[in-house]
């Protein structure tokens, strides 16, 4: 493997820690990003928010695209190579790189998911409970979700700066 | 296994003794100190099987309230405020209002607050977001879910027809229960309350296949119910079995033939909390009324002291009454200490190599009993009490009519093992705050009167036992004595080295009797008044498990090594 060049770009609006961890080549959008390990480059969307604790890694020399509004939770771990918009990846869970999420998708606490196979999961897909059982969300009810995931996103955005020195993108 | 040590409560026995500890059925009697009561009245143990339960109040685990006992018969057991179990995975259901119309691409809108609560209402799981518009459930307020659901609930057919038998079978019941039919419940009349008669039919209610366990008047209760029988009529059921479609089970058998997946059909756990018949089909399956809990408080059975009470606030974790065992009797720890040190020695040089269950084997080989061998054994006593206590030790005395019976078979049971217990008796101290003990073990038992003699005899016995015997006191220090004993097993021995031990402590009693409502100041543990202590006696039997004896496995143990 290619020793791993540096190279974040982060937007005006996005809210980074100075404690977050980046390695390689990260891009992120308006909102509040990650501490991830990479080795292909990482796009994050807007408003997603990245908790402490939680790692996204590329283990693909392929961009790893996540899509925006997205909840990583506290001690996660991602590596899926697409994250769609909307998802929700709770406390502690773990997904395998074999697993892509499109939209609306919830991986409950704790849950593991690894996949033997490449697989990408519906939207609305759900993910709970210590066998890893599986159900489709009606849906009902995302748009008061999402509505609190912005007024979330925009609370941190105007409190983390008051308590964190914060990170600037060396590009934009 | 680690060693163990229980202690005996005399109530399925007819002799005083305890039943030998080979017999399997000697468990039943024998407890862990934790889970024992002690009745202050009567100066016995009493344990969970003897007893006397009664529902001291009801609540709903989930929002915590306190139902009274007249509205849980109405509300079926179940809360009847927003309390829901989500029917897919038992979390807890939440009542969320209805989306706003979706704008032609609402995600990137800017935030709409516009979350005023839109009807209709349903309810939905955070977890596996499951929610009640999937099964055509959706309210138009927010409030008084539970009734609505209730209402479901009991046009049910077989709440119906539950209803329906009830109906039927009241004048009966209430013909039985003005005469003295059930003798078991006559008895209990002086303190009976609603709650209680509500919880003790309840809990007195037969089991189907299950032998109903009343040493007073199981053949009487019989005798009863066949008098009664020719005097109610026939009941005739709501609907005929036969017509009624749903039990016919051809709709399930249709179900089953187009099954895809196994999941399409509802699991074991999924239906177990449910009242009704549920559906198959774990699509169909509704939110259920969160299941009341009740807390009970438990009376002596001779004497009708109560013995445990808690506080009736749901929200408490506190007793009013606590009178349990471990704070009259000793506490008991039994280890080995070869088997101690072997641990030890394991832990010092294991190697990371070694895997989980071959160490966990060889730990068991270890700390084995090993036929042929004798090894001594660690017996700590933890003293509860404000006052010093004097302990003796003695192998139980086995019943007469057992010697009687299988004389040969005791016999051949007596050559598996040989036990010593020290003979003398020996001192614990009184239990204290830590940071009252003196670094000085000595000193604490000078500084009450009547404690030095106790004291001195403690050390004669040790003294006089002479030092070559592994068998007495091997330390002792703030309300811990640890006394040893040893067991010698002979090489045909086998089987599990297992004996009853009878355990008896003096100590200082205060002779005002106490009102049964003072909470923990019971008075073997409140500070002794001014008048000459009283020393009084308490005896109570124990089983020790040492663990199995195993055959010498050398051969193998070099190979490993
Ligand atoms: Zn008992
Ligand atoms: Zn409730
Ligand atoms: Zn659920
Ligand atoms: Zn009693």
């Amino acid at each position: 493997m290619p020793p791993i060049r540096d190279k974040f770009t982060i937007h005006s609006k996005a809210v980074v820690c100075q404690d977050v961890e980046l390695k390689g080549d990260i891009t992120i959008g308006a909102g509040k990003p990650p501490m991830p390990l990479p080795s292909g480059p990482i796009v994050i969307g807007s408003g997603c928010i990245i908790e402490e604790g939680a790692i996204i890694v590329n283990r693909r020399k392929e961009v790893m695209r996540i899509g925006d509004d997205n909840l990583f939770e506290i001690g996660c771990r991602v590596e899926s190579p697409t994250v769609g918009n909307c998802n929700t990846v709770c406390t502690r869970a773990r997904v395998h790189h074999t697993l892509r999420m499109s939209s609306y998708c919830v991986i409950g606490a704790g849950v593991l998911v690894v996949p033997t196979e490449d697989e990408m999961l519906d939207d609305y897909t759900t993910i709970y409970g210590p066998s890893a059982e599986r159900r489709i969300w009606s849906g009902r009810g995302k748009v008061q979700e999402m509505d609190l995931r912005r007024k979330h996103a925009e609370y941190l955005r105007e409190m983390l700066p008051k308590f964190n020195r914060l990170r600037r993108g060396d590009g934009t | 296994m680690a060693p163990k040590i229980e202690y005996y409560c005399p109530c399925l026995a007819e002799s005083p003794y305890p039943p030998p500890p080979h017999l399997a059925s000697s468990s039943y009697s024998f407890h862990a100190l934790h889970n024992l009561f002690f009745c202050e009245e009567c100066d016995a143990v009493r344990c969970n099987r003897c007893v006397l339960v009664e529902v001291s109040g009801y609540y709903c685990p989930n929002c915590l309230f306190e139902v009274p006992s007249a509205s849980v018969r109405a509300e079926k057991n179940r809360c009847a405020r927003n309390c829901f179990l989500c029917p897919n995975c038992r979390n807890t259901l939440t009542v969320v209002p209805s989306d706003p119309p979706e704008d032609v691409d609402s995600r990137m809108s800017p935030i709409v607050s516009t979350t005023l609560g839109e009807p209709p209402f349903f309810l939905y799981c955070n977890h596996c977001r499951w929610d009640s518009a999937e099964v055509d459930i959706t309210f138009e307020k927010p409030t008084g879910l539970a009734a609505q659901l209730q209402k479901f609930e009991d046009s049910a057919p077989e709440s119906l027809e539950f209803e329906r038998l009830k109906e039927h079978f009241e004048p009966f019941l209430r013909a039985s229960s003005s005469s003295t039919a059930l003798p078991s419940a006559s008895s209990h009349h002086v303190h009976t309350n609603p709650i209680t008669a509500a919880a003790s039919s309840a809990l007195a209610r037969d089991i189907p296949g299950v032998g109903k366990y009343n040493p007073l008047s199981r053949s009487r209760i019989g005798r009863d119910k066949a008098a009664h029988r020719q005097e109610y009529p026939d009941y005739k059921s709501r609907v005929e079995v036969g017509h009624a479609a749903a039990l016919s089970g051809e709709v399930d058998v249709e179900l089953l033939r187009h099954l895809e997946t196994v999941g399409e059909v509802a699991s074991l756990e999924q239906r177990w909390s449910n009242s009704w018949v549920t559906p198959l089909r774990a699509s169909d399956l509704k939110p259920l009324r969160i299941p009341l809990q009740s807390k009970k408080s438990k009376r002596c059975p001779s004497c009708r002291h109560i013995l445990i009470k808690p506080e009736q606030k749901a929200q408490s974790t506190r007793f009013k009454i606590k009178l349990v065992a471990a704070n009259y009797l000793p506490a008991i720890a039994v280890t080995l200490p070869h088997a101690q040190a072997a641990l030890e020695m394991m832990k010092r040089s294991s190697a990371k190599s070694v895997s989980a269950a071959a160490a966990a084997e060889e730990q068991q080989t270890a700390g084995a009993l090993i036929a042929g061998h004798s090894y001594s054994f660690h017996l700590a006593f933890t003293n509860p009490l404000y006052d010093p206590i004097q302990i003796r030790l003695a192998k139980a005395v086995v019943p007469a009519h057992m010697t009687e019976d299988a004389e040969a078979a005791e016999r051949a049971r007596r050559s598996t093992f040989q036990i010593q217990l020290p003979s003398a008796a020996f001192p614990v101290g009184a239990f204290a705050e830590a940071w009252e003990y003196d670094d000085e073990d000595e000193d604490m038992f000078l500084d009450e009167d009547g404690v030095e003699l106790l004291d001195a005899r403690g050390k004669k016995g040790k003294d006089g036992r002479g030092k070559s015997r592994s068998v007495g006191i091997v330390d002792k220090r703030a309300n811990v004595t640890i006394v040893s004993g040893e067991v010698l097993i002979p090489k045909e021995a086998r089987g599990d080295v297992k004996f009853n031990m009878l355990v008896s402590y003096t100590y200082r009693s205060d002779d005002p009797e106490p009102s049964e409502e003072v909470e923990v100041g019971t008075p073997s543990r409140s500070h002794g008044t001014n008048k000459a202590p009283e020393m009084k006696n308490f005896s109570f039997y124990t089983v020790v498990d040492l663990g199995s004896i195993m055959y010498r496995e050398e051969p193998k143990l070099t190979a490993d090594l």
